[in-house]
């Protein structure tokens, strides 16, 4: 399958769980890749993507991505900006270095790395924020995290309206995605495996969601198929915000 | 590559203007279609069958899909994409105009996944698509019926998926913004100098124009697809931008 064929990708923390996804899906379809992390290259990482060292709240390291991405690809067809942190507390505990934590990658990450590629972007191309259900209920006691998921959001709508018809810009917000960050979520509770099964049978689909069935509307949002869609913060939750949380939907 | 492959599906309003590019693009898919209408399009696509359907009424839809259970083994894909506007407040609008609208946008959609649950629970992984709105958002003027009738439909979206969602039935709706559409054409009538509207309206939208039935297809396409195997309970906006922004006045 080549949906994305002769389109280059820039994602950003491609080093697990989503945008590892979201890298092996583009892949797969034929894109030409770069994803980047505050580590080393991971291991088992295919041999075509480009990796480089960097983060997203540095202005430094996003110039310098942006001068490697435009040495290998020319102009950006897709930027997906992914990297984000969790941080498990309410606002009377956030602490200075707490805020620039997570504002600093949830946040200005984004705007770094989108007022350093919207110049360079192909006409046609598309950039796909990961929001999340976060930033428009909020999850108890993480007070940093929901709001700059919500910043996401708005950010989101600013560049569709701002840099429409030259760039698409759209968010996807993924609810209970099975990665390390929703087993920090969940150890937050008193009896995490309850609390587990608990939010699963609030899942009318029935299951947590994986990273790639995030990946596969990340896709969609990639190609020249969702050419209409912009501006939108798209849900992926498998039927949970949908539902009351007064009753579960599912007895199993 | 074909996304559909091995499924059937069963388009209400399929051959209206977006009903008939959603039951063109299933069929490319690989999917077996069935156009269902009242009205019989002057030309079907190859793979697509034509049948006369009326959402309103209930004994044609129960015996629809009491054929229909003979035909196909299993039912994968329902979109719901039966449709009418009346342009009009609510002073101006009749009360057999305002239940006609309900009728076809609402009961109709509420009596065709009725009757097509039983088929519906055979498939291993069933979408259902509904057509809401932008318009059960934020109201456009003088189509007060209509807006009304899509919030209507969003609450019967979010409900369903609720309910099925533990059987295996995906239900999600897809709000379009402005469509190049018979229906879109007609508003445009009734609101006088066609040209500079038309050019107004596309001026609004962050993407400097408004959709084609093919956009559409394409976003209804990739709910019916085993790619949206965790999208359920949505509504699904496209509309070129345009509720993205505060608007402007700029008409």
């Amino acid at each position: 399958m080549t949906r994305l064929a002769g389109k280059s990708a820039l994602v950003t923390g491609g080093r697990q769980g989503i945008g590892r996804a979201i890298v092996e899906a583009f892949l797969a379809e034929g894109a030409a890749v770069m994803t980047c992390g505050r580590g080393d290259r991971p291991d088992g990482l295919d041999g075509a993507v480009h990796w480089m060292t960097a983060d997203v709240s540095d202005g430094r390291d996003m110039d310098a991505l942006k001068q490697s991405a435009g040495e290998a690809f020319g102009a950006l067809d897709i930027l997906v900006n992914n990297a984000g942190v969790q941080i498990e507390k309410t606002v009377a505990d956030s602490s200075d270095a707490d805020w620039d934590a997570v504002m600093g990658v949830n946040a200005k990450g984004v705007f770094l790395t989108c007022r350093a590629f919207i110049p360079v972007m192909a006409s046609g191309g598309s950039i796909i924020n990961i929001g999340s259900i976060s930033g428009m209920a909020a999850d108890p006691g993480m007070a940093l995290y929901n709001a700059s998921k919500a910043f996401v959001h708005g950010l989101t709508r600013s560049i569709a309206v701002d840099h429409g018809p030259g760039v698409r810009c759209n968010a996807i917000c993924p609810g209970w995605i099975m990665t390390g960050m929703a087993d920090a979520a969940f150890a937050q509770s008193r009896d995490p495996a309850a609390a587990k099964e608990d939010a699963l049978k609030r899942h009318p689909a029935g299951r947590f969601g994986t990273p790639e069935d995030v990946a596969r509307l990340a896709l969609w949002l990639a190609s020249e198929d969702s050419a209409f869609a912009t501006g939108q913060c798209y849900t992926l939750d498998g039927g949970l915000t949908a539902a009351s949380p007064i009753r579960a939907c599912s007895d199993g | 590559m074909a996304m559909l492959s091995g499924k059937t599906a069963f388009v209400t309003g399929g051959a209206g203007g977006i009903g008939a590019a959603i039951c063109a693009r299933f069929a490319k898919e690989g999917a077996e279609v069935i156009a269902a209408d009242v009205a019989e399009p002057a030309a079907l696509p190859e793979g697509v069958t034509w049948r006369r359907y009326d959402v309103t009424s209930e004994a044609a839809v129960r015996q629809t899909f009491d054929e229909l259970g003979g035909l196909w083994d299993k039912l994968d894909i329902l979109v719901n994409a039966a449709g009418i506007e009346i342009e009009k407040t609510i002073e101006d609008t009749t009360l057999e105009e305002w239940n006609r609208v309900f009728a076809i946008n609402v009961t109709g959609m509420f009596l065709t996944a009725k009757h097509a649950l039983p088929l519906l629970r055979k498939s291993p992984g069933a979408s259902v698509i509904n057509f809401g709105s932008y318009d059960g958002f934020i109201a456009d003027p003088g189509l007060t019926a209509y807006c009304a009738s899509k919030g209507a439909v969003h609450a019967l979206t979010r409900a369903m998926a609720c309910d099925h969602g533990p059987e295996g039935i995906r239900v999600n709706a897809i709000c379009p913004g402005y469509v190049d559409t018979p229906m879109l054409q007609s508003f445009f009538r009734d609101s006088g100098d066609i040209e500079s509207l038309q050019q107004a309206v596309r001026d609004v939208h962050p993407l400097r124009s408004y959709g084609t039935p093919d956009d559409i297809a394409n976003l209804v396409n990739w709910l019916a697809s085993d790619e949206a195997r965790y999208a359920s309970g949505q509504l699904w906006v496209i509309d070129g931008g345009l509720s993205a922004q505060v608007q402007q006045m700029r008409l």
